[in-house]
């Protein structure tokens, strides 16, 4: 308002924020304190109702962690593969199982399905986890009256990666045929194998980022009396050369 | 709600109730959004078998959305981010189910939250649904009393010893009570994909209709979207009150006594009032109805339930309306706004029409299903002291008129009626209106009147109250940031618009100084922010208008960010606790020690147990808290 009554020693736009008014102000030059004063705020403390609450939130989160669901990422232990990056980050001091251990809380790395029925299998994508869920099916029947509707081409999308189409050959042919339900007397031996198979085929391929390993190319061509003595040994990759 | 905080938030909270495994998928998944299962592999990099086991374990869970897409055979997962953000929740409504229901009910309820979705036969065998265990000793007894005799009921598997034939019937009944409230529903198949995905599905068999090919156009448009909206309505219906509802109230809501209803004096109350045993405060008793008689059929084995959050968003937001109305009524008051809000709570099956709040100031009207005072008057405990707490009652003297006297008869008056509470039963739906209108004035607004047919009817303006909830919420923040004086600021700014300084100012009666450093710590907090509008076309800064302005929505988006942040932080917090502790805890939980630790632990570890566990309470109380602003912000 004093702005626009004309008083004679008017003031700068801004003039009021000056430290020279406010003697307990810090000049701009000042170095930041390193710990400036700091009230911490602290949380009331829970009344009941909220005790109640939190008290059955755990509850709950207790019954999900003793239940069959609940999984941690594999960690390293003695018994994992040889060569494998979790046996090397192995920790020799507390990793080593001991007599203590004997109570310790078993922690499972993969969820345990089989310990209640689900009785309602279309709630599953079919594809791919009806087979998890139920061992007993196979891809080609019918469960509870409900058929696949069309007929699903494994068709092969034009962007995926090379990883994945060795992936594709290996089960894609595999799931037409079943789906045309050619090989109903056969499936129920094939299917755990198949899925040992690949489950293999997984591990190895993250040791060996593909079918190419480059640090058997030169041992494969060192072995003279080889299968072939052409040399191409890293086509090989499993096979023990020593 | 895909933003980086509520992401966050979410896995980890999917991490502290499901551990490691589900977490990796679940932040995968957020990550990329929408994958197939090489992909998935690809970028979660776990082995198969446990990718398997985790989507399978997942989806019964509806941690995960699957759509298995029609031309490509291939299926697609995605999260379900509003399932685990429910997971947080689970505390409160435990609470709410077993403050309403009972101790059993909540069971129940947690029992369906840990398997994720469960066929009601499996329930039946479920040994901790078992009703010894859990029902108290009373309930118990009662209903030895009341049902042994059913035969029914033995007749399902009577064989075995005792306990066991009771155990379907308590719980047959209680799912049904929790059915018929709607705080679980039936699951679909069309649960399980996501929203967006439904639409587009529904909309692709709706265009390959005859009938809807021969349209074009705009009508084309229309007459797809009116089918869609109904055919979802079809697939994601999983309404499981119908049949259960008796005269408006779920059968076996349980009526809440008054505070100080001792049970003697209730039950001889009950029979001068003739009110049939439907008002019985056992939940059982509500079955032995002879109207009932066909009812007493167990729920169908066959079906799938699952917890219904939306309904019990409406129920949580209506307690906080209670606690609300309570900072200022009397408990008579919130009492009979209790009862306004139960049955109205009936009628609601979800807090919004729309998917998003609607901005602020375009939210129209949106009254909740009306309640007639007749209706109402009836529910409220009739031991319950309603003149007590309102003002003289004009009904005792019609004829006095003056002034003074008038006070003096009145307090006489409401003393009279006080000293036999129960006498002033034909007045009653009167006094209950009037506490109605207390409960109405503003500036809350409560409640508000209606006629409907002729009938006084009371209904509550949702859109109304939930905005005056945000409002106060961000109040709160802005007062407890920046002091009186920025909410004045605020309040002023909001009332009037946009503001230049000086008038800003002027209305608001601050000296120049606070106004600055108020207005520009808030904006540098992102409270209230400036608009120019330059008056000429150079945009010198001398001729160009600032105004102030203070934005509730884009307030609200930020401060539900800003939530989310702080409860990932506090889980965060808490998992860095933990393992500081880890040690320690393994050893607790430890298969001999856990259950005995007095036994096994020393004194320090039984001290820094408790410690351990008030650190924890403490945390996911902050957590719980937080969530309530969170609905206060994003679902109410």
């Amino acid at each position: 308002m004093s702005r626009f009554g004309a008083k004679k020693g008017k003031k700068l736009p801004g003039a009021e924020f000056t430290w020279d008014a406010d003697p307990n102000g810090e000049p701009d030059t000042a170095p930041t304190p390193l710990f400036p004063k700091f009230t911490v705020p602290r949380a009331r403390p829970l009344n009941p109702r909220e005790q109640l609450q939190v008290d059955l939130y755990r509850q709950l989160r207790e019954q999900f962690h003793d239940g069959p669901y609940y999984s941690v990422l594999k960690g390293a232990s003695s018994s994992s593969k040889k060569g494998s990056a979790q046996r090397a980050s192995f920790d020799p001091f507390h990793g080593m199982p001991s007599y203590s251990g004997r109570y310790q809380k078993k922690k499972r790395d993969i969820p345990y399905l089989r310990g209640r029925p689900y009785a309602v299998m279309k709630f599953f994508p079919r594809d791919d986890l009806w087979q998890t869920i139920e061992p007993n099916f196979k891809p080609g029947q019918s469960l509870d009256g409900w058929v696949p509707q069309g007929a699903r081409t494994g068709v092969k999308r034009g962007f995926e990666v090379d990883e994945e189409e060795e992936e594709d050959a290996v089960k894609r042919p595999k799931g037409e045929d079943e789906e045309a339900g050619e090989e109903d007397l056969l499936d129920g031996d094939e299917d755990p194998e198949e899925e040992i198979v690949d489950d293999n085929f997984e591990e190895d391929e993250d040791e060996m980022g593909g079918d190419y390993n480059a640090e058997q190319y030169f041992d494969g061509g060192d072995d003279e009396f080889g299968d072939d003595g052409f040399g191409d040994g890293g086509g090989g990759g499993d096979e023990d050369t020593y | 709600m895909t933003s980086q905080y509520a992401a966050e938030l979410c896995t980890l909270l999917v991490d502290d109730n499901f551990g490691e495994l589900f977490a990796t998928i679940f932040a995968t998944l957020i990550q990329y959004d929408r994958l197939t299962l090489p992909r998935l592999r690809a970028y979660s990099r776990l082995p198969d078998n446990q990718l398997h086991h985790g989507l399978a374990a997942m989806i019964q869970q509806h941690l995960v959305y699957h759509y298995t897409s029609y031309e490509e055979g291939l299926t697609y997962y995605e999260p379900n981010l509003q399932s685990a953000y429910s997971l947080v929740r689970s505390g409160k409504i435990l609470e709410l189910i077993e403050d309403r229901l009972g101790k059993y009910a909540a069971t129940l309820m947690s029992t369906i939250m840990f398997l994720g979705h469960a066929q009601v036969s499996y329930l039946e065998t479920l040994p901790e649904l078992q009703p010894q265990q859990t029902v108290t000793t009373e309930e118990d007894e009662q209903l030895d009393e009341d049902h042994e005799p059913k035969p029914e009921v033995n007749g399902i598997n009577g064989e075995g010893e005792d306990p066991l034939p009771q155990q379907p019937f308590l719980l047959h009944p209680t799912l049904k009570v929790l059915a018929a409230h709607g705080y679980i529903h039936r699951v679909r198949e069309a649960h399980f994909q996501s929203y967006a995905d439904n639409v587009l599905d529904c909309e692709r068999q709706i265009k390959a209709r005859p009938h809807v090919k021969q349209l074009k156009g705009k009508k084309l448009e229309e007459k797809v979207l009116e089918l869609t909206a109904e055919m979802l309505r079809e697939r994601l219906d999983g309404d499981l009150t119908r049949g259960l509802m008796f005269n408006g109230v779920p059968r076996g809501a349980k009526r809440r006594r008054g505070a100080g209803g001792t049970d003697g004096p209730n039950k001889k109350a009950r029979v001068d009032y003739a009110v049939d045993d439907d008002e019985e405060e056992e939940e059982e008793n509500e079955w032995s109805d002879d109207e009932m008689g066909g009812d007493t059929v167990p729920m169908d084995a066959g079906i799938t339930v699952r917890v219904n959050y939306e309904k019990l968003d409406v129920a949580l937001r209506n307690r906080r309306f209670l606690d609300l109305a309570e900072q200022d009524c009397s408990p008579a008051t919130i009492e009979v706004y209790d009862n306004l809000l139960r049955r109205i709570e009936y009628q609601t099956k979800e807090c919004r029409d729309s998917a998003e709040i609607p901005r602020e100031g375009e939210e129209g009207e949106q009254y909740s299903a009306p309640v007639s005072l007749a209706v109402l008057a009836e529910d409220v405990d009739p031991l319950l002291d309603l003149t007590g707490s309102i003002g003289p009652m004009e009904v005792s003297q019609p004829v006095n008129k003056r002034g003074k006297r008038l006070l003096d008869d009145d307090t006489n008056g409401a003393d009279h009626n006080e000293s036999n509470g129960v006498s002033s039963g034909a007045n009653r739906p009167y006094e209950v209106d009037q506490h109605l209108s207390l409960l109405a004035q503003p500036p809350l607004n409560l409640t508000s009147k209606r006629m409907v047919h002729g009938l006084i009817s009371w209904t509550v303006e949702f859109r109304h109250l939930a905005r005056k909830l945000r409002h106060l919420e961000l109040e709160r923040m802005i007062e407890a940031r920046y002091g009186d004086v920025a909410l004045r600021v605020v309040r002023v700014l909001h009332a009037k618009g946009k503001l230049d300084e000086k008038r800003l100012q002027e209305i608001s009666l601050l000296p120049f100084k606070d106004l600055r450093q108020v207005l520009a710590s808030m904006q540098s907090g992102g409270f209230v922010d400036l608009q120019e509008v330059p008056r000429d076309a150079q945009r010198q800064p001398s001729r160009t208008i600032y105004l102030w302005f203070y934005d509730p929505d884009r307030i609200r988006s930020s401060i539900l960010e800003d939530t989310y942040k702080a409860m990932s932080r506090c889980l965060q917090r808490l998992r860095f606790e933990r393992s500081r502790l880890k040690e320690f805890l393994e050893k607790t939980e430890r298969s001999d020690v856990k259950g005995n630790e007095e036994r096994y632990l020393s004194e320090a570890e039984l001290t820094l147990l408790d410690q351990w566990r008030a650190k924890e309470a403490l945390l996911l109380g902050e957590v719980a808290r937080l969530d309530e602003m969170v609905a206060v912000m994003r679902d109410y």
